[in-house]
């Protein structure tokens, strides 16, 4: 029991004096350095009179309440700086750029730090921008712009001649001053640029041109060796194919040639053969056919000849026959005309003979008559008229034929009246046909003495005679 | 603390910055574990030393400033 609290009570010290140590015990880290002030203490690394020990990279014994420990970061920091500043020539820019800086490592920077920013780290870059905005414009005012923008050797040595000792003071390095921007808004830097811009740009269009015109070149060079190429290729492929149809062809024919050789030397053969067969054949035909036929031939034609040789004695002993029979007949006909031609001239004769005596006979009646009517002229003429009348009336009653429809308006003693009429006129028809006649024969005295001679009109009496 | 300073002088840096006279210039010195700059000035006043050469701290004064000379002649 005694042994655990003893135990007990040693670890509770152990644990008190671990606790105590801790509270005592003060590392500081690789980034930062301990400012450590107050009670007498050790200078450690500093001279006497600074009164504020500092320590970096390790731990220290600190004691609570007596001493005081501060921690000053040595990170890098950062300030944005953006002033507006004027060039020696004048020309107004505005420039962007950054500030990198850092407390230094060294006991007198940290010491010359410690004492200016403990309090107030934070506003470090404030205090560096203004530092360093007031600096760069003097830079600045003491270089051109064609200074800034080409030899920044230059500005980064007038800024570490301007600021380095200053920052020194204030126990700070300058690891970096970076221009970002400098902005030009009269147009400066883009004027000067100009012409080395349009020279550029000139140099690179001739260059480009230059190289297009190689290029053309080239390309037509390689265009023209390629078709050279091709028409050299295509030419020897031409002979080549010529050459591999040639012998194509010639292998193509050699099969049909052979072939038609054979083929030939079969057809003379056959037509050899055909010729002696055809020779034999004719042989054949000659004893077979021509012989029998010639036989034949000569017969018929002999025949023939024996006929025609009959018919022809035949028709001339024909001939003869019929001329001595047209011969006879001619004499019977002649003989027989001759009698008929006398016989009608008899008959001829006696009918004219006949004729005269009629005739003379009439014209002694008609002198008897022409007596009479110089005798009774009106009493042949009555005799003549009665003879007549039926006639006469008949013409008379001719007035009428033509009439369709007559209308008698007298009845049967007007159609009685009417004939009596035509009657009548056939009476005056009398009168004037006896006047007619006077006159005639008044006028007809000289003709009538030669008409009394030849009264009687002859007839002729052809006779035809049959020679 | 005069440890500090003496450790300083006679260490070798690389110049990032013309040292020469009327100009602020810069080296760059290993240092505490690291490399830090200091500005610096020519140790004989005529000199001028261009970015890149090799030179020794020849004097320090605190806080940052060297006086430094090339290291080799040439």
């Amino acid at each position: 029991m005694f042994i655990g609290m003893i135990a007990g009570a040693a670890v509770g010290a152990v644990l008190v004096l671990i606790g105590l140590f801790k509270l005592m015990w003060r590392v500081a880290e690789p980034n930062e350095a301990l400012i450590i002030s107050g009670s007498k203490h050790k200078m450690e690394g500093l001279e006497a009179g600074m009164g504020f020990r500092i320590v970096t990279g390790r731990g220290t014994l600190v004691l609570p309440g007596m001493q005081a420990v501060r921690k000053l970061s040595l990170d890098l920091n950062q300030t944005e700086l953006s002033v507006d500043c004027v060039t020696h020539q004048g020309i107004p820019l505005k420039i962007r750029g950054v500030v990198i800086f850092k407390v230094g490592d060294d006991f007198v920077s940290i010491a010359n730090a410690a004492r200016r920013f403990l309090d107030q780290q934070k506003r470090v870059s404030e205090r560096v921008h203004n530092v360093f905005a007031g600096h760069l414009r003097s830079i600045v005012g003491g270089l051109t712009v064609e200074d800034m923008i080409r030899d920044r050797d230059k500005l980064t040595g007038q800024t570490r001649a301007a600021c380095g000792t200053e920052m020194e003071k204030l126990g700070l390095i300058v690891d970096s001053l970076q221009i970002h921007e400098i902005e030009d808004p009269t147009g400066y830097i883009k004027n000067l640029a100009m012409p080395h811009a349009a020279a550029v740009q000139r140099d690179a269009r001739i260059a480009q041109a230059e190289a297009n015109r190689l290029a053309t070149e080239a390309e037509q060079q390689a265009a023209a060796r390629m078709a050279e190429a091709t028409r050299d290729s295509e030419i020897l492929q031409a002979g080549y194919q010529a050459e591999r149809d040639n012998a194509a062809a010639k292998a193509q024919q050699a099969g049909p040639l052979a072939e038609a050789a054979a083929k030939q030397e079969v057809v003379v053969q056959e037509t050899r053969v055909a010729e002696l067969v055809a020779a034999r054949r004719e042989q054949q035909l000659q004893t077979d056919v021509r012989k029998p036929a010639d036989a034949k031939a000569y017969e018929k034609r002999t025949l023939a000849e024996a006929e025609r040789d009959a018919r022809i004695s035949a028709a001339q002993a024909k001939a003869k026959e019929t001329e001595l029979a047209a011969a006879a007949e001619a004499t019977a006909t002649q003989v027989t005309g001759e009698a008929e031609a006398a016989a009608r001239q008899a008959k001829g004769l006696a009918a004219a003979e006949a004729t005269r005596a009629k005739g003379l006979a009439e014209a002694e009646g008609i002198k008897a008559r022409a007596a009479a009517l110089a005798e009774n002229q009106e009493a042949v003429i009555a005799q003549q008229l009665a003879e007549q009348w039926p006639e006469i009336v008949q013409a008379g009653a001719s007035a009428f034929g033509n009439v369709d429809n007559m209308v008698v308006l007298n009845g049967a003693d007007g159609m009685a009246d009417m004939f009596a009429k035509a009657l009548t006129m056939g009476g005056t028809g009398l009168g004037l046909a006896r006047q007619l006649l006077s006159s005639m024969n008044q006028n007809a005295v000289p003709a009538g003495g030669s008409a009394g001679v030849n009264g009687v009109p002859v007839e002729k009496v052809q006779v035809d005679r049959e020679s | 603390m005069t440890m500090d300073e003496a450790s300083m002088v006679g260490l070798m840096g690389r110049v990032t910055g013309a040292v020469g006279p009327g100009l602020v210039g810069e080296v760059i010195v290993r240092v505490r574990g690291g490399a830090e700059h200091f500005l610096a000035y020519p140790s004989s006043a005529k000199d001028r030393i261009e970015p890149g050469t090799l030179v020794m701290v020849m004097e320090y004064l605190p806080p940052r400033t060297v006086y430094v000379s090339a290291a080799y002649d040439s």
